[in-house]
């Protein structure tokens, strides 16, 4: 019985030919619109990753606390924010001048006016401009601490930069996922139809909705499975021509290929049962 | 098995069916004969469940009126075999395919059941060597005795036939007759409606006359002796 419904939704693709391909073309159109925005919202969230790594705190102390006192501020630290490093004076200097590299500018300097700090490479989530501000007022009340810094104009634009590309995909998401529906509710209201003849007839020899629809259900994902494979394939040469031309960039891993894929055929479900479910009961007598 | 009580069905102001009543038992065959536009299809329509009463009560076996769901709708048109005049075959089916269809939407069967039973019913009508046709490559005969292996395929209780012969010439309308005369002699309920008199005196069974939606002559309920298959 099962094979019976795939041979009768192979016969209505193959029968109705420049409707499937018109479904399969629109789908892949909108497909692959929507596979190159996962594909930069994936590199972005990669380069993301990469910047976000580099957001610390650095929590420069005051000359005259002793090594003690140091120790178990830095052991609290390490348990309420994340990852501490001290640098001492001697290696603030050592970077200071490894980035000045002027040697009569660095002469000019009378000792070593650097102070010693801690560096905290913060929890993942205490990364955003707010938590960082709220650590860095927390930091500020305790009697050790100098001043403490962590780039605050440079986090809240990378946390605008998040939020775009999150509003972002939301949208093209919703409308990608609004085109698949469309494109297919009217497909298969169409191919239904078209058919209207037969699914007449099986409906006064008694076939049931279901029976009636699970070919044209089946129509539909095969469709948007073709469109979904035909748009990765787009999408796959798009990479590689960008990567040909300008600057490296990453495919989508398989989990999110798979999940393309798992919603894509989803969406096609819901939308093949949402027009059946309206069109059979226009059409079964 | 059939009955109607004081059915009425109106399309807009005009009624097509007035307080109709007559009843249908397991194994009976019933002829309605009357001009078009009388009524006749209209009870084939309401046993369907196509259409829905304005008044009055269908019953059909166990379905006793009421509007049913589309689920218990499409099981009542299981356990009845219907003939049209026009065959309403799929024109890119095979003649097997277009019986075995009739099979699958029954699913009472086995996969390993369809092949068998489709190709017992074409050799009941005669048809097992067109099985590979198309219904374009048959005569009109050949399409209704289709429509008929269809109908019978299941094996249902009833079988409805409208107008079988309205689209047939004469021989092939009496070769349609003794198969469905055949038919009710092996046990199945009869039910026909037709335009012409020689086809309900052909088929035998309890004729009624419809005219304008009313039964005006012939026995509504069936006479003890007539109860039952001709043997």
């Amino acid at each position: 019985m099962r094979i019976y419904y795939f041979v009768e939704a192979w016969r209505s693709i193959r029968r109705h030919r420049g409707l499937a391909t018109t479904a399969i073309l629109g789908l892949t159109a909108a497909l692959t619109l929507a596979g190159v925005f996962v594909l930069l919202t994936h590199n972005a969230r990669l380069t993301l990753r990469l910047v976000g790594d580099r957001r610390e705190v650095v929590v420069y102390l005051k000359d005259e606390i002793a090594r003690e006192q140091r120790d178990a501020m830095q052991h609290r630290l390490e348990q309420l924010y994340g990852q501490v490093a001290y640098v001492d004076k001697d290696q603030a200097w050592q970077e200071f001048s490894e980035q000045i590299g002027d040697p009569d500018l660095l002469q000019a300097v009378d000792g070593n006016p650097l102070p010693a700090s801690f560096r905290i490479k913060l929890k993942a989530e205490l990364l955003s401009f707010n938590a960082m501000s709220a650590v860095a007022k927390q930091l500020q009340q305790f009697p050790e601490v100098e001043d403490v810094r962590f780039g605050g104009d440079w986090v809240r634009r990378l946390d605008d930069v998040i939020r775009g590309i999150q509003t972002g995909t939301l949208v093209v998401g919703i409308l990608v996922a609004l085109a698949i529906v469309l494109v297919l509710h009217n497909t298969i209201r169409l191919s239904v139809l078209a058919r209207r003849h037969q699914v007449e007839i099986m409906s006064r020899l008694g076939a049931t909705d279901r029976f009636i629809a699970t070919p044209f259900v089946i129509e539909a994902l095969i469709e948007a499975a073709i469109a979904a494979a035909v748009a990765l394939l787009a999408v796959f040469a798009l990479q590689q021509a960008f990567v040909a031309r300008f600057v490296p960039i990453a495919f989508l891993p398989p989990t999110w290929i798979l999940a393309f894929f798992g919603a894509v055929v989803g969406l096609a479900w819901l939308s093949a049962m949402l027009a059946l479910n309206r069109v059979l009961r226009a059409v079964g007598p | 098995m059939i009955t109607f009580q004081q059915v009425v069905k109106r399309h807009g102001e005009r009624v097509v069916l007035d307080h109709v009543s007559w009843r249908m038992d397991e194994g009976e065959c019933v002829v309605f004969v009357g001009q078009s536009g009388a009524g006749k299809t209209t009870i084939l329509r309401l046993i369907t469940h196509e259409i829905q009463p304005s008044a009055g009560v269908v019953s059909i076996g166990t379905f006793r009126g009421g509007r049913l769901s589309r689920n218990q709708r499409a099981l009542l048109r299981r356990t009845l075999g219907i003939i049209y005049e026009d065959f309403r075959l799929l024109s890119d089916r095979t003649v097997f395919e277009n019986v075995a269809l009739a099979v699958r939407i029954c699913g009472s069967f086995g996969t390993e059941e369809v092949i068998p039973r489709v190709l017992y019913a074409l050799d009941e009508v005669g048809l097992k060597h067109k099985q590979t046709s198309l219904p374009s490559e048959l005569s009109a005969g050949e399409r209704q005795r289709v429509a008929i292996a269809r109908a019978i395929v299941n094996r249902p209780a009833v079988i409805l036939a409208d107008e079988p012969t309205g689209a047939l010439e004469a021989k092939s309308a009496g070769e349609v007759l003794t198969l469905l005369k055949r038919i009710h002699a092996e046990g199945a309920a009869l039910l026909l409606v037709t335009k012409s008199p020689e086809v309900a005196d052909a088929i035998g069974g309890r004729a009624m006359t419809i005219e304008d939606g009313r039964i005006v002559s012939g026995q509504t309920t069936p006479a003890p002796a007539a109860m039952g298959p001709p043997s």
